[in-house]
């Protein structure tokens, strides 16, 4: 076994003992992804509903069209209407277990066919806003119905009445009834109709395919998962020169890139391993195509590499730890936000988003957006794999340059 | 097998080492002495390969440094001051991995790592976490990891500091057996005793200069049977000096004044417990005050007194 597969074993061992640290690694980005996508894709699906009292005291087929015109259509997916006696309405909405509590008086509707005036008494939840508020809409909305009804047919209604005592009605008063309100809504009709205007809203042509919002987030929580991960393991060469191994380290015989290159190896499996099991449970939740997941896992094992390689470099340019965890953190944060992790590029504007997609971890979001729902900028190609590549490169050989200039003696 | 010749390491206009010249042959121990600051350390970093020279020739096990510094690493054993140690590994570990480091492999790194362990006295805690040793067993095992590679050359830079007795005489074994084994060893240090119980032969820097080397034995007899007085006080300039020097040469003493402040005086005298009241009457009739009076016998710390007027441990 070679000494760079030595060096890769050496860091896996030590790093398994911080679980803790890989599960924090791993933990944060997958919270915020959860609670992203919960955001997204509760708003879609949910609606407010809410409960309608009704204590029917009529108990007539008038006063029960009244209590089902609260479930009519969309209205029905928003109120749940329940009927109940008096007291207990009176019970509930005291105690707010509903919306509103709707009384239909005794005699309700004969006082509405003899046009009498009548009260009905709507109580509502102080505690809510909206449902109160349709809830009493739609009351007086059904009030305004029942006056104008009243008008306009007022006479037929009235022959109806008259009518009552014989039974059953003659076929020639259900006739001339008929006959009359046709005749009135004829008459209405130029008014009550407008002439019709058909409106067709079209869609304009889009070519960009229609990526679900929570979907656009599943990138950037890979690179953040990439991100932490690679900025934690890259301290590992500061708690190497504190321990003096790395002293030691020079005074054998090997090269100091066998040593750099095993412990980049190594950082790049546990990186690849965090951002792989994102990406898993990505593609678990989003049912992406696996076809994709070939590509999307090299790309990231190859960033987290390059994004190792860098983090180190930064840690090893600076005088003492504090600084060198200081410098990263505070670049971290900001590579994040604009670089595509706290907001997809879909999401920023245009200015910011062209600036963030050429951060090195929005070089890498913007190409794994690509492929994995085909809405972003740029795809990865070949291009993309020897840029990322000198990326990765550029930042070992400054690590080597650093570790045998003087990092490494302390 | 360890040649140092001329080496200079110089920090910008601060020259750490001057010209500091040494040989220490295979089964041996070659001592370098001196004070913090004196630039033992600095001498064994470029040996080692840490630092490089300004200047010089530096040749381990018959390797040029310079030239050949993969040969010559390889040739090389370093226990370093302060400790470097995997703590998050198992001692077993800590050896396997330096032993590869230096060309080690398959069952002949097993088997050498098994002998390390039993030698360094942790062969039955081989797959414990080093973190949870005890100081003197990381000593130990930092020792080990040094050795672990049969080094012809071993570097020791001052690898009792900070170490309790009994960890450093088991120290001092490994050395002991070390070379027995034929290895070649430099050992820094500031504690006289141990390089006179451990050393074949040392030398003494001070200032990056090599004052003085030799065997142990060379440099006793550069003192004599002197013994080191050291007087604290107070001491007139001149008249101190001349009622000393004036009771020396009235009845014949072996005396030197070595070094002469207003608070101190220091000399060197045969048989000095037999003269002491007669020096005391000298310097409290010349008007001098004696308040604390050191007598050593004559040593190797003595001897850097001797040489260079002041204290190893200033």
């Amino acid at each position: 076994m070679s000494f760079l597969v030595s060096s890769i074993w050496k860091d896996l061992r030590r790093w398994k003992q911080d679980r803790l640290a890989i599960v924090i690694w791993l933990g944060i980005p997958l919270m915020i992804g959860g609670l992203i996508t919960a955001l997204f894709e509760s708003d879609s699906a949910a609606k407010p509903q809410g409960v309608l009292l009704i204590a029917d005291l009529d108990d007539t087929l008038l006063s029960g069209l009244v209590s089902g015109a609260y479930s009519q259509g969309e209205l029905g997916d928003m109120i749940l209407v329940e009927k109940t006696s008096a007291e207990e309405g009176a019970a509930r909405i005291n105690a707010g277990e509903a919306s509103g509590f709707l009384t239909i008086p005794s005699g309700f509707t004969a006082a509405f066919l003899d046009g009498r005036p009548v009260t009905l008494e709507l109580k509502t939840n102080p505690s809510q806003i909206i449902l109160p508020g349709i809830i009493t809409d739609v009351t007086e909305i059904l009030l305004d119905a029942g006056f104008y009804v009243r008008e306009l047919f007022g006479a037929e209604i009235d022959q109806v009445l008259n009518a009552g005592g014989t039974t059953p009605a003659s076929d020639a008063l259900v006739a001339s009834i008929a006959v009359a309100v046709q005749n009135k809504i004829e008459s209405a009709a130029p008014l009550l109709f407008p002439p019709a205007i058909d409106l067709e809203i079209a869609d304009p042509t889009d070519d960009t395919p229609q990526v679900p919002i929570a979907l656009l987030f599943l990138p950037g929580m890979v690179l953040m998962a990439l991100m932490f991960s690679a900025n934690g393991l890259a301290g590992d060469y500061w708690a190497e020169r504190e321990r003096g191994t790395l002293r030691r380290l020079v005074c054998t015989p090997r090269r100091l890139f066998e040593f750099i290159a095993g412990k980049a190896l190594a950082a790049g499996i546990v990186i690849t391993l965090v951002g792989f099991i994102t990406l898993v449970l990505g593609f678990l939740y989003h049912g992406i195509s696996w076809s994709k997941m070939p590509p999307a896992a090299l790309w990231i094992a190859l960033s987290g590499v390059a994004l190792f390689a860098w983090f180190g470099a930064l840690q090893m340019l600076t005088r003492t730890r504090g600084a060198a965890n200081l410098l990263t953190s505070m670049l971290l944060f900001p590579l994040l936000m604009v670089g595509g992790s706290f907001f997809p590029f879909a999401a920023l504007p245009e200015s910011i988003a062209n600036i963030g997609r050429r951060t090195p971890n929005g070089f890498i979001v913007d190409r794994l957006t690509t492929e994995l729902t085909g809405a972003s900028t740029w795809v990865i190609d070949s291009q993309s794999w020897l840029l990322l590549g000198l990326m990765a490169a550029s930042g070992l050989v400054i690590c080597g340059w650093r570790l045998g200039s003087g990092f490494a003696r302390g | 097998m360890l040649s140092v010749k001329n080496l200079v390491k110089q920090y910008g206009d601060l020259t750490a080492v001057d010209q500091v010249s040494f040989e220490a042959g295979p089964g041996s121990v070659f001592g370098l002495l001196g004070p913090n600051g004196a630039g033992k350390s600095t001498t064994i970093h470029c040996i080692s390969g840490l630092l490089q020279a300004t200047a010089g020739h530096i040749s381990v096990a018959g390797h040029d440094l310079a030239k050949d510094a993969r040969n010559a690493k390889k040739s090389l054993g370093v226990v370093p001051q302060e400790l470097a140690l995997y703590e998050d590994l198992p001692a077993i570990d800590n050896l396997r991995y330096w032993g590869k480091a230096y060309g080690l492999r398959g069952k002949a790194l097993e088997e050498r790592v098994r002998d390390v362990l039993v030698t360094i006295g942790l062969g039955d805690r081989a797959s414990e976490m080093t973190k949870n040793f005890s100081g003197g067993m990381k000593r130990r095992l930092n020792f080990g990891c040094g050795i672990v590679h049969r080094p012809a050359v071993m570097l020791l830079d001052e690898p009792t500091v900070g170490v309790d007795p009994q960890s450093r005489e088991r120290l001092f074994e490994l050395v002991e057996a070390e070379r027995a084994n034929g290895t070649c060893i430099l050992y820094t240090t500031h504690y006289m005793e141990e390089a006179e119980r451990l050393c074949d032969s040392v030398a003494i820097i001070d200032h990056g200069k090599l004052v003085v080397q030799g065997s142990v034995t060379e440099l006793r007899a550069q003192l004599g049977a002197r013994d080191v007085l050291q007087l604290h006080g107070a001491f007139p300039a001149e008249e101190t000096e001349r009622a000393v020097l004036n009771l020396a040469q009235e009845n014949a003493l072996d005396l030197e004044i070595i070094a002469r402040e207003t608070s101190q005086l220091t000399l060197t005298l045969t048989a000095a417990s037999h003269h002491l009241p007669a020096v005391f009457q000298a310097i409290t009739d010349a008007g001098g005050q004696v308040s604390e009076t050191s007598l050593r016998s004559p040593n190797l710390e003595t001897l850097f007194l001797l040489l260079t007027g002041k204290e190893l441990r200033e």
